[in-house]
């Protein structure tokens, strides 16, 4: 039930044509860079995927993150602008599975809005870097069919992990919208803190931990060691956020 | 046999008593009127009853079962509709009946049966945003029918309803107990609508519970206090009255 009652109710709410739009407009971002400036990437002797992805993610992620932050909101706000959840949790399910089918909802939507954006990966890479002597075949060789399998692999592990520090925002952002009935306020804290992780230099570890920072981080370019520390970081997150929404709507039950 | 049971049930707001140590004893296979003026603390009691806020002291049964560790089974049992309607205004009525459905685990054609007991059948495919005020009743009234749980409790469902309406609301909340032998406990702040559709009566002011019993013997009682019994409306009247100058003498 969970994840497909909660896609049926936002029927005309323009969260899925939002999440194609802004998954288009992310996958764009690098293509349109390249497409003005190849010049300037095109010579570098490294992994193209680093080469973009150094380039653009940053902006790429902003746009990841107002995505779900605006989604989540909506989400949220079909339950509480006519009253919705009041019937619901006078049904037998609890409010807590809402919550969860919500994050697997709002997950896989974040994953349709990756894949585009790793779709536009792989054309940038074939097109601006695929050619003979060009750094996709310094990088994984001659175009073949394992040259392929390695590039694939690469692409695989960004996508996992880009999709790991969204995990954590979509969590709290979630939460958000459930803790204000008003759509604005959840709204407005979310893009205060996006605001602010931009602020976060990269350098301090415990700052960069913030949730909304995580998803500027990417695996290209950064030690195994620290790539590893910032899973755990938002594995850790997740974990505790979730927890959090569990014990608020308890709280928020025993005293209504 | 009674169905709903509670015994001392009280609530307290911040130091404010909403309901106070109410005794009511709602038998089975009957429609049960919950009378009292604004604020005295119907909705609250029946928000109890689906666990939407807690009893700060005193309890209730439902059917055999007690809130927190029956919830889920209290709930496949009980049809609700409380104040406002709920519903999601960026679906249509029938796509709004279709998340109850879904969650309850009700077969498809349940959908059409609850539209079509309301009359909002002709409106099914309106988003339920753009349904007038006795549209939008008439659909949180559909989600308490649906699957005709064999408990139904109504707040004020004909609140904003044309005469008809009230009329076919009525009626429709008469006929349950024999149609689909199931309970209703209906709220409202007429006495007169109460009698046309109840066989006992809760009356309640300020929390607590004043009279308890069939029409029959709030006439009797009436009669007995020398109030006005042949119009019960004012019997209730007097009643209200009479514990309000009673709770005024107190303080
Ligand atoms: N969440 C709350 N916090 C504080 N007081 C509350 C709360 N909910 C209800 N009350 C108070 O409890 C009292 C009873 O309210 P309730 O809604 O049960 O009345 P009611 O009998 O349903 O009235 P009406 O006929 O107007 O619907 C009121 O005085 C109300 O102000
Ligand atoms: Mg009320």
């Amino acid at each position: 039930m969970n994840i497909s009652g909660e896609y049926k109710k936002i029927k005309r709410t323009g969260i899925l044509p939002g999440v194609f739009a802004g998954g288009i407009l992310a996958a764009s971002i690098p293509i349109l860079e390249l497409a003005v400036r190849s010049e300037q990437y095109t010579g570098l002797v490294q992994s193209p995927l680093q080469t973009i992805l150094e380039a653009d993610w940053q902006m790429m992620a902003m746009l990841n993150m107002l995505l779900v932050i605006t989604a989540s909101c909506m989400l949220y706000h079909t339950e509480y602008a006519d009253h919705a959840i009041q019937r619901i949790t006078t049904l037998p399910i609890r409010e807590e599975a809402v919550f969860i089918g919500k994050f697997l909802l709002m997950t896989g939507l974040s994953i349709a809005a990756l894949v585009m954006e790793m779709l536009s990966l792989i054309f940038c890479t074939l097109h601006w870097f695929g050619g003979e002597g060009g750094a996709y075949e310094t990088c994984y060789g001659e175009i073949s069919a394992g040259a392929y399998l390695e590039f694939i692999k690469d692409l695989a592990a960004d996508f996992a992990y880009c999709l790991g520090m969204l995990i954590p925002v979509i969590l709290l952002s979630l939460l958000i919208a459930s803790a204000w009935k008003n759509m604005w306020i959840a709204l407005g804290i979310d893009v205060v803190c996006v605001f602010m992780a931009t602020i976060i230099p990269e350098r301090y570890f415990a700052l960069s931990i913030f949730p909304f920072a995580l998803p500027f981080r990417i695996l290209e370019g950064v030690s195994a060691d620290r790539a590893v520390d910032y899973l755990i970081a938002a594995a850790a997150e997740a974990m505790i956020i979730g927890a959090a929404e569990m014990i608020f709507m308890k709280v928020r039950r025993a005293l209504a | 046999m009674n169905i709903i049971e509670t015994s001392n049930l009280t609530k307290t707001y911040a130091g404010f008593t909403a309901v106070s140590g109410v005794n009511l004893h709602i038998p089975r296979g009957t429609v049960y009127g919950f009378l009292g003026p604004n604020g005295a603390g119907k909705s609250t009691t029946m928000k109890m009853f689906l666990g939407l806020t807690k009893p700060t002291k005193g309890d209730f049964v439902i059917d055999g079962k007690k809130f927190p560790q029956d919830r889920i089974r209290i709930l496949k049992e009980v049809g609700s509709f409380i104040e406002a309607p709920a519903f999601y205004g960026n679906l249509t009525g029938e796509e709004n009946l279709d998340i109850v459905r879904r969650i309850i685990g009700l077969p498809k054609s349940s959908v059409d049966d609850a539209l079509e007991l309301v009359g909002l059948t002709q409106w099914r495919k309106r988003l339920a945003r753009k349904y007038s005020l006795g549209m939008k009743q008439r659909l949180g009234l559909a989600s308490a029918l649906i699957g005709r749980p064999p408990i139904l409790i109504l707040d004020e469902p004909t609140n904003g309803l044309d005469p008809v309406g009230i009329h076919e609301i009525r009626s429709l909340i008469r006929s349950l107990p024999e149609k689909f032998n199931c309970t209703v406990l209906v709220s409202s702040h007429l006495l007169p609508e109460i009698e046309l559709m109840a066989d006992n009566i809760g009356i309640l002011n300020h929390g607590r519970l004043l009279f308890e019993g069939t029409l029959e013997e709030l006439r009797r009682r009436a009669q007995a206090k020398g109030f006005p019994a042949e119009n019960l409306e004012e019997t209730f009247l007097a009643l209200i009255e009479e514990d309000n100058m009673q709770r005024n003498h107190i303080r």
